[in-house]
């Protein structure tokens, strides 16, 4: 079920046993097999032999013909590495990493630092802080995602009396029912014991259209009056009415499959101490970047990291989060910690801190057992990304986990980088100035010790980081991400940190539709001016190369070289910007199921569907059908032994292809149909992690072609917007 | 040679239709020699296979006259061996049936004195409910297939043609199981749609499979056509189809390669 997260090169040795893989890995099995490395002597020799080594490697001078000479050794072993199985190859890629890092950085502070007057002073420790910061969450990140735990689910005990009571709660606020009806339908379809199932939507909104639905559908509704804290006040708020023993919460827009509780209870009944148990966040909708730069089930997402590699491995060390929807909670614990934590914006992290720190354990299952709706545009996207960032500000300042009573070293560790992670907008906006400001000598170096030293750097950084997320996030794309995000978080997340009062909540909008297809100005102004001012820095370094003398001619490139890396990263962001139509109100979700067409004669057709939404299908029928638009029908939907029969207008029809619209469906039809598409159990899990692995220099063309489009688009839209209308 | 007789309690259930577009499907599916044998007075099996309406010729017939099956067999386009009933009067037909009663096992004689390839499958249509025809059918299989209909009447039948397999085939070594198809589902009707759910708790893997409500078969047989070959795309062809790969596989019948 869950996504083989190894290396390529596993699935060789598997596939074939004479392959050198397949030997690579019996070598390895051999020696790590070895009875020796059970003796504590031998194990505290091998510590100290090694820490040893590594200080040595990072500390020793070289020239730089003896650096060059080192790292193309170095990245030589790493390259070999990355093509043999195992996770100790993946570790050893790690320390490589490590070294060459600390290596440079260790030089950074020794060799390049000797500024002569405050300006360079100022910019030169400027750039070391950043790429401290850097150093920091690469070693803190690879902490966290060397070993994914890779839990599986563990299957419920025979006896259906044993299972407990489950509350689902389903807060909203201000989102349409037509988005909460599917959430609702699905929670009520849980295969779950009835009489220990109970469904509350949570109506921070007070709709009387919402009271009639749940009334109509007999699920819980509930209100209170007033919105105090709110997705966690409301949450609470309904705590205090109810009484099962676990709680499922799901935002309204995230539709949970049937199995979802069968899936996940098991582990609480295998690990007692468990308290919280979270799933993947995935999204059968394209985000606003996977819309607008046309990457989606293409390319991993900006989220697929963080659910497929970053909580796996946070679960190793007991750390593993809650993430607010597509989750279970146990009442008890969760009142012991006063509820849902209402001190800051990001309040499900916040809820696990504290139950952490009472020593409860927390889980992560990475099984898609539900989806949602992405955010619909890029101004909501960042939005939410700005909520996040200075709720995690807002925990660092006032609960920090380095600090505190009740957290292990790894869970410090694995809490700290979560929020570590949202200071990089400073840091990414010096970088992406910092080539700009080399006529201050902020590196007190020659160009090319520079590069020598800077380029194993980021060279093991990149591929050790490819084959650990290969299949999350393809390289250079984490820069695009941050890029894009990083002018719009760095003040939140200082303010934040400074006053963790300030600061509201916001409802991230989602089921929307653009109309028209835009470029959004007000959101791509920092990208426009930063890609302007590195445009401009790159035309003066080529009039410099053609005017001065060559003495800097080698420092000259190279920062030409960022730069151009840079503008590609701000073409990238602004084409993001460039918002593109989104037509259907409700997104239709790609499947192959297989269905029945019955027509008003009583004859019939097999097909398979191509996508479902909650208002019709798309179908494939043979090309030579004549079936007139606006005809009536019934399609049928099966899942396994069940069919579901819902009347039908024919919307489309054309070579191959057939669209039809739901006719007039009665509720009980509604909740068939959805629990025969959104709530199937498989319905996530296909296009979850199944995308292309990662190939850096494919990945890095990739970049380089959006980040032209982006500024191709850029010009368009500046020409059409000067034009007189 | 695997001998499956078709059966139902009831009348009305498309027994013979079901007979016939099965026969088609598993011939399809790549059984080699398939045989059909027409039981029924009704003598309606043929019509299925495009045989001549007003043909009087079958085993009702050739048996009394003393003659060879052979020389009654007629081969459907599709390829299928039919065995008609024949057309007989009324007296040659109560004759019939007083052989037949005192011969239980002439059915199974017969069908093993045609010396038949290893590989062959033959099907049995039956007149619904207990008779002399049922009796040699069922003394005569090896495998049982239970037409029936998702509605009340049909599920309360089942425990009557429980109790005749319970008598004929169950002692008998070489029998060895009882399956089910359900026909004429539908799956926009509520009782039809409970019904269907409590014959797949109950019957598990016995459950062939269903097929549904689709006016194609009944156009079909208006064509001289099976379903398969009328409407190939439709729910009913395509559950016959389901239908004979489950039997096939259950059976484990000898398939030749792929089919067409």
């Amino acid at each position: 079920m869950s996504i083989d997260q190894r290396p390529q090169a596993d699935e060789v040795a598997d596939a074939d046993s004479h392959s050198p893989q397949a030997h690579w890995r019996t070598v390895v099995h051999a020696i790590t097999g070895w009875d020796l490395w059970q003796h504590p002597v031998a194990r505290v020799a091998a510590v100290v032999f090694s820490a040893l080594l590594m200080g040595l490697v990072i500390s020793v001078p070289l020239d730089l013909q003896g650096q060059i000479l080192f790292s193309v050794g170095s990245f030589g072993a790493a390259l070999l590495l990355s093509r043999t199985p195992g996770r100790l190859s993946t570790l050893a890629m790690i320390v490589l990493s490590i070294s060459a890092s600390s290596r440079y950085i260790y030089w950074r502070f020794t060799d390049t630092i000797g500024f002569t007057n405050w300006l360079d002073a100022a910019f030169g420790y400027g750039l070391v802080l950043a790429e401290l910061y850097a150093f920091a969450v690469l070693l803190i990140g690879y902490f966290q995602t060397a070993w994914p735990l890779q839990r599986r689910p563990v299957p419920m005990p025979e006896d259906i009396s044993t299972w407990p009571s489950v509350d689902v709660f389903i807060p909203t606020y201000n989102e349409p029912l037509e988005v909460v009806r599917q959430t609702v339908f699905s929670a009520m379809s849980l295969d779950w014991p009835a009489d220990r199932l109970h469904v509350y939507v949570l109506d921070d909104g007070r709709r009387p259209e919402f009271r009639e639905f749940c009334e109509e559908l007999g699920v819980g509704y509930l209100i209170r009056d007033n919105n105090h804290h709110a997705k966690a006040g409301n949450i609470n708020a309904a705590l205090k009415v109810t009484s099962s023993e676990y709680i499922a919460i799901f935002d309204c827009d995230h539709i949970p499959t049937r199995s979802f509780l069968q899936v996940c209870m098991g582990w609480f009944f295998k690990d007692t101490n468990l308290v919280m148990l979270q799933t993947p966040h995935v999204f059968f909708s394209p985000d606003p970047f996977e819309r607008n730069l046309d990457t989606f089930h293409r390319m991993p997402n900006e989220g697929e990291l963080f659910y497929g590699i970053v909580q796996d491995g946070n679960d190793l060390w007991n750390a593993s989060f809650f993430c607010g929807s597509c989750a279970i909670i146990r009442r008890k614990e969760l009142l012991e910690v006063g509820g849902i934590a209402v001190e800051t914006v990001t309040e499900d992290a916040h809820t696990a801190l504290k139950l952490s720190r009472l020593g409860y354990n927390t889980a992560y299952l990475e099984v898609p057992q539900a989806a949602g709706l992405a955010t619909e545009s890029l101004s909501g996207h960042v939005g939410q990304r700005i909520r996040w960032a200075r709720g995690m500000a807002q925990i660092a300042r006032t609960d920090n986990p380095l600090f505190g009573k009740g957290l292990k070293f790894g869970q410090r560790l694995c809490y700290l980088n979560a929020m570590l992670h949202f200071f990089y907008g400073l840091p990414r906006l010096v970088f992406l100035t910092a080539p700009l400001f080399f006529g201050a000598h902020v590196f007190q170096a020659t160009a090319l010790m520079i590069t020598a030293y800077a380029l194993p750097h980021l060279a093991h950084a990149s591929v050790t980081n490819s084959r650990i997320q290969g299949r999350f996030r393809h390289s250079f794309w984490n820069e695009v991400y941050e890029s894009v995000l990083a002018w719009y978080i760095m003040r939140p997340v200082i303010v934040a940190f400074i006053n963790p009062k300030l600061g509201k909540f916001n409802v991230t909008a989602k089921g929307g539709v653009i109309e028209k297809a835009y470029f959004d100005w007000t959101i791509a102004r920092p990208y426009v001016v930063l890609l302007v001012i590195n445009l401009v820095g790159f035309a003066v370094g080529i009039w410099k190369l053609f005017s001065s003398a060559g003495d800097e001619t080698t420092t000259l490139v190279i920062n030409m070289v960022w730069t151009t890396y840079n503008v590609i990263l701000l073409g990238a962001s602004v084409a993001v910007a460039s918002e593109t139509r989104q037509i259907r109100g409700t997104p239709r979700v790609a499947a192959a199921l297989p269905a029945v067409i019955r027509f008003d004669n009583g004859r019939t057709l097999v097909c398979k569907t191509e996508d479902f939404s909650q208002h019709g299908l798309g179908l494939s029928v043979p090309a030579d059908n004549d079936i007139p638009m606006g005809s009536r029908l019934s399609v049928s939907l099966f899942r396994s032994d069940e069919e579901g029969v819902f009347p039908a207008v024919v919307t489309f029809s054309g070579k191959g292809r057939l669209g039809v619209k739901f006719d007039n469906l009665s509720l009980r039809q509604q909740a068939e149909l959805a629990s025969l598409t959104f709530a199937r159990a498989d319905a996530w899990i296909a296009t979850w992690g199944t995308g292309q692995r990662d190939k850096p220099l494919r990945s890095l063309w990739s970049v380089i072609a959006i980040g032209v489009r982006g500024m191709g688009q850029l010009t368009v839209s500046a020409v059409k917007s000067l034009k007189p209308r | 040679m695997k001998v499956i007789a078709i059966v139902s309690a009831k009348g009305g259930v498309g027994k013979t239709t079901l007979t016939a577009n099965l026969a088609t499907a598993l011939q399809r599916e790549g059984v080699a020699t398939l045989l059909v044998v027409d039981m029924d007075p009704q003598n309606a099996l043929g019509l299925h296979f495009g045989a001549d309406p007003r043909s009087l010729a079958g085993v009702s017939r050739a048996s009394l006259a003393g003659e060879d099956w052979g020389s009654v067999c007629v081969q459907s386009p599709s390829g299928v061996h039919v065995l008609p009933y024949g057309v007989v009067n009324e007296s040659d037909r109560v004759a019939f049936e007083r052989h037949l009663d005192a011969h239980p096992n002439w059915l199974e004689q017969q069908l093993q004195g045609l010396e038949l390839p290893e590989d062959a499958v033959v099907l049995i249509d039956t007149p619904p409910g207990p008779s002399v025809y049922m009796q040699q059918a069922l003394s005569a299989a090896q495998v049982v297939v239970v037409v029936s209909l998702p509605d009340a009447a049909s599920y309360a039948a089942l425990a009557l043609m429980q109790r005749l397999v319970h008598t004929y085939c169950t002692p008998r070594p070489d029998f060895s199981e009882t399956l089910y198809v359900l026909n004429q589902v539908d799956g926009a009707r509520q009782l039809s749609k409970d019904i269907t759910r409590v014959m797949q708790d109950n019957l598990g893997e016995r459950l062939v499979g269903v097929v549904h409500e689709d006016q194609a078969v009944r156009e079909a047989l208006a064509y001289d056509q099976s379903v398969l070959e009328y409407d190939p795309q439709g729910q009913a062809a395509d559950d016959l189809r389901k239908c004979a790969r489950v039997l096939a596989q259950r059976l484990r019948l000898p398939l030749a390669g792929a089919a067409q």
